[in-house]
C-alpha cells in the first residue's frame, strides 16, 4: 500500500473558482521522502492540504495511507503530523511550551512526550532557547520550533509546506538530517519546496508541478538522465557570442554569465576554448535547476 | 481519539493558549476587565446604587459572553496566522476538542472576574443553593457563546474582520439583550425575541434565584432554562455542521 495515490486529483476553489490543480495522478511510496517542486503558486501547497485532509478535492481520488481523503479523514488524522507554510508561533509560549504541549495534546503520555520533545530540542538545536519566549525568537528559530512541533511526533506520515523557507544554510542541512532518521524509521515524508538543491539531495521522488499539472516525476537521477544534456559550462567574460555559444549547445544567460548546456565531448571543448580565450570557466554535470528551468521556466527566460 | 483523549486534549490546548501563556503576560489578564467593569461602575454611579445587583449579574454575564464570541478574532488568528487550526486538523484532535480546547482558554482569561463577581453576587442576594443553576446557565452562556465566535471565525477571511466580528457579537449577546437592565422594560415584541438569545434567560434566571419576582409573559425559570440549553444545543448543532474545520 502507498502513503499516497492520487488519481486524477483536481482542485478548483470555489470563491475565486481557480483551478489550483488538474487531474493530478501521483503515488507516494511507503518509507519515502517525496518532494513536490514547483514555482509559487503552482499548486504544491494545495496538493499538500488535500493530502493532510486539510482541504476537500473537487474532483478525482485520493488514499492517504489507504484511506480516502474525502470520506474517511479521521482515519488519516490519527497517523499523520503536518507543518502548515508560513505559520508563525504562539506569542509568550517557549520552544519546549510548542513541542511538549501540542504532543500532549495529539493524545501522548506525559513521559514519551517529554522524552520526544527533549531530543526534538536537541537534534534541532534549539536547546539555548528552550525556555526563552518565541516572540523574542529569530525567524528562522521560530521555524525550526514549527517544524520540531511535526517531527517529534509518531506519525507515520509527516507533511512539510516549505519547511526550510528563509532559514540558513546551517539550519536547513540541520533539518535535511531529521527528515533522513525519519525515513530511517520507515516513516514517508511529503515535502513542498522550491529549493531545488533541497530535493535534490533529499528526495527519493520528485513530482514538478506547474500552473496545477505534474510535468515530469521520478527519482533525481532518472529525472536529470532524461535531460538530453549532460553537463553545464559556465563562461564569465566577453570572450564568446551567444550566438557562437549555441554551437556547443543550449544557452542560457544568467545575469553577467553565460550557461550552456550541452553533452560531454562538446562541453570540455568548450571549456578547452574558454580557458585559451582567458575567460573563467566552470564546468559541471548538469543539476536539477537546471531541468526544472528547462520545464517550468522558459517563459521567463 | 475517544472523548476523554478529545477533552483531555481540549484541556492542554486550553493550558497552552492561556496558563502558558499568561505565566509571561500578565496583562493578558486584566484587558477583559475594562468593559464589564466599567458598565458596573456606571450603573451604580447613575442609579445611586440601585442597580447595582443587576450591573454585578450583567458583568457576570458579559464576561462570559466577550471571552466566547471574542473567539471570532482569536480563533481567526489561530487559523490564518498561526496556522494552529491547521496544525491540528491535521492531528487526532477533532473540531470540538479544538472549540473546546479555545472556550477553556476564554474560560481562564474570564476566571479572574468570576472571582471577584460570584462572591459579590452572593453577597448581593443570590442564596447559595441556587449556585449550581447559576453555573450551569453562566456555563451555558460561555459554550454558546463560544461555540458562535468560533463558527463565525471559520467563515472570517483576514484577521481585522475577526475581531470586528468579536466586537459586535459581543454587543448583540453580551450588551443589547437585558442583562444589564431589567426585561420588564422590553417592548413584548422585541422581548420574545431577546428570550431566544441565552444571555438573557441566564440573566433572567439569577435574578429568579435571588428572588426578584418576574412578571414577564411565557417565561419561568424553567422555561429559561430549557431555552438555554436549546440554544446551546443549536449552536453546536450549526457549529458541528457549517463550521470550517477542513476548508472546502
Amino acid at each position: 500500500m502507498n502513503a499516497i495515490e492520487a488519481v486524477s486529483l483536481t482542485k478548483i476553489y470555489p470563491r475565486s473558482k481557480t483551478q489550483a490543480l488538474s487531474e493530478i495522478t501521483l503515488s507516494v511510496d511507503r518509507g519515502e521522502i517525496f518532494t513536490l517542486l514547483g514555482r509559487n503558486g503552482a499548486g504544491k501547497t494545495t496538493f499538500l492540504r488535500i493530502s493532510a485532509t486539510q482541504l476537500t478535492p473537487t474532483m478525482g481520488r485520493m488514499t492517504v495511507l489507504g484511506h480516502d481523503v474525502k470520506n474517511e479523514p479521521l482515519a488519516i488524522r490519527d497517523r499523520i503530523a503536518v507543518v502548515p507554510q508560513e505559520g508563525g508561533t504562539i506569542g509568550p509560549l517557549t520552544p519546549w511550551d510548542h513541542i511538549y504541549l501540542s504532543l500532549l495534546a495529539r493524545g501522548m503520555s506525559r513521559s514519551e512526550a517529554h522524552a520526544r520533545a527533549e531530543k526534538t530540542i536537541e537534534q534541532l538545536e534549539l536547546a539555548d532557547y528552550r525556555n526563552s519566549p518565541s516572540d523574542l525568537l529569530s525567524g528562522g528559530l521560530k521555524q525550526r520550533v514549527r517544524v520540531a512541533m511535526a517531527v517529534a511526533t509518531d506519525a507515520d506520515l509527516i507533511f512539510l509546506d516549505e519547511p526550510t523557507l528563509g532559514l540558513d544554510a546551517v539550519s536547513r542541512r540541520r533539518i535535511w538530517g531529521v527528515l533522513n532518521e525519519i525515513q530511517k524509521q520507515g516513516r514517508s515524508i511529503l515535502l513542498t519546496t522550491h529549493y531545488i538543491d533541497e530535493a535534490e539531495i533529499l528526495s527519493n521522488e520528485v513530482a514538478v508541478i506547474d500552473h496545477g499539472r505534474k510535468v515530469l516525476s521520478g527519482s533525481p537521477a532518472e529525472l536529470l538522465h532524461n535531460m538530453k544534456e549532460r553537463v553545464r559550462v559556465d563562461i564569465v567574460g566577453s570572450g564568446f557570442s551567444p550566438e557562437e555559444l549555441s554551437g556547443y549547445g543550449r544557452v542560457v544567460k544568467l545575469a553577467e554569465r553565460f550557461r550552456v548546456l550541452t553533452d560531454e565531448k562538446r562541453g570540455r571543448e568548450l571549456a578547452d576554448e574558454a580557458m585559451k580565450r582567458g575567460s573563467d570557466v566552470g564546468l559541471a554535470r548538469v543539476l536539477l535547476e537546471d531541468l526544472f528551468v528547462d520545464l517550468v521556466g522558459r517563459d521567463e527566460e | 481519539m475517544t472523548a476523554t483523549r478529545q477533552f483531555r486534549a481540549a484541556v492542554v490546548l486550553g493550558y497552552m493558549l492561556s496558563i502558558a501563556w499568561v505565566r509571561r503576560n500578565l496583562m493578558s489578564l486584566v484587558w477583559l476587565f475594562a468593559t464589564p467593569f466599567s458598565l458596573l461602575f456606571i450603573i451604580t454611579l447613575s442609579t445611586g446604587g440601585r442597580a447595582f445587583t443587576l450591573g454585578v449579574i450583567g458583568s457576570l454575564i458579559l464576561i462570559l459572553s466577550t471571552v466566547g464570541t471574542g473567539l471570532a478574532g482569536d480563533a481567526t488568528y489561530y487559523r490564518l496566522e498561526t496556522k494552529l487550526q491547521d496544525f491540528f486538523v491535521a492531528s487526532p484532535v477533532n473540531q470540538f476538542g479544538y472549540l473546546l480546547g479555545l472556550a477553556l482558554n476564554g474560560l481562564f482569561f474570564a476566571s479572574l472576574a468570576l472571582v471577584v463577581l460570584l462572591p459579590l453576587l452572593v453577597y448581593v442576594g443570590l442564596p447559595l443553593i441556587a449556585l449550581p443553576v447559576v453555573l450551569l446557565s453562566l456555563a451555558g452562556v460561555w459554550l454558546f457563546s463560544s461555540a458562535v465566535g468560533y463558527l463565525v471565525s471559520t467563515f472570517t477571511a483576514n484577521i481585522r474582520n475577526g475581531w470586528q466580528s468579536g466586537l459586535l457579537l459581543s454587543v448583540i449577546v453580551g450588551i443589547l439583550p437585558p442583562v444589564f437592565y431589567p426585561a420588564e422594560i422590553l417592548p413584548y415584541n422585541v422581548l420574545l425575541f431577546a428570550y431566544a438569545i441565552p444571555t438573557t434567560d441566564a440573566a433572567l434566571l439569577i435574578r429568579s434565584a435571588m428572588g426578584s419576582t418576574h412578571n414577564l409573559p411565557y417565561w419561568s425559570p424553567l422555561i429559561g432554562g430549557l431555552l438555554i440549553a436549546i440554544s446551546l444545543a443549536l449552536a453546536l448543532a450549526v457549529t458541528s455542521r457549517v463550521a470550517r474545520w477542513r476548508q472546502p
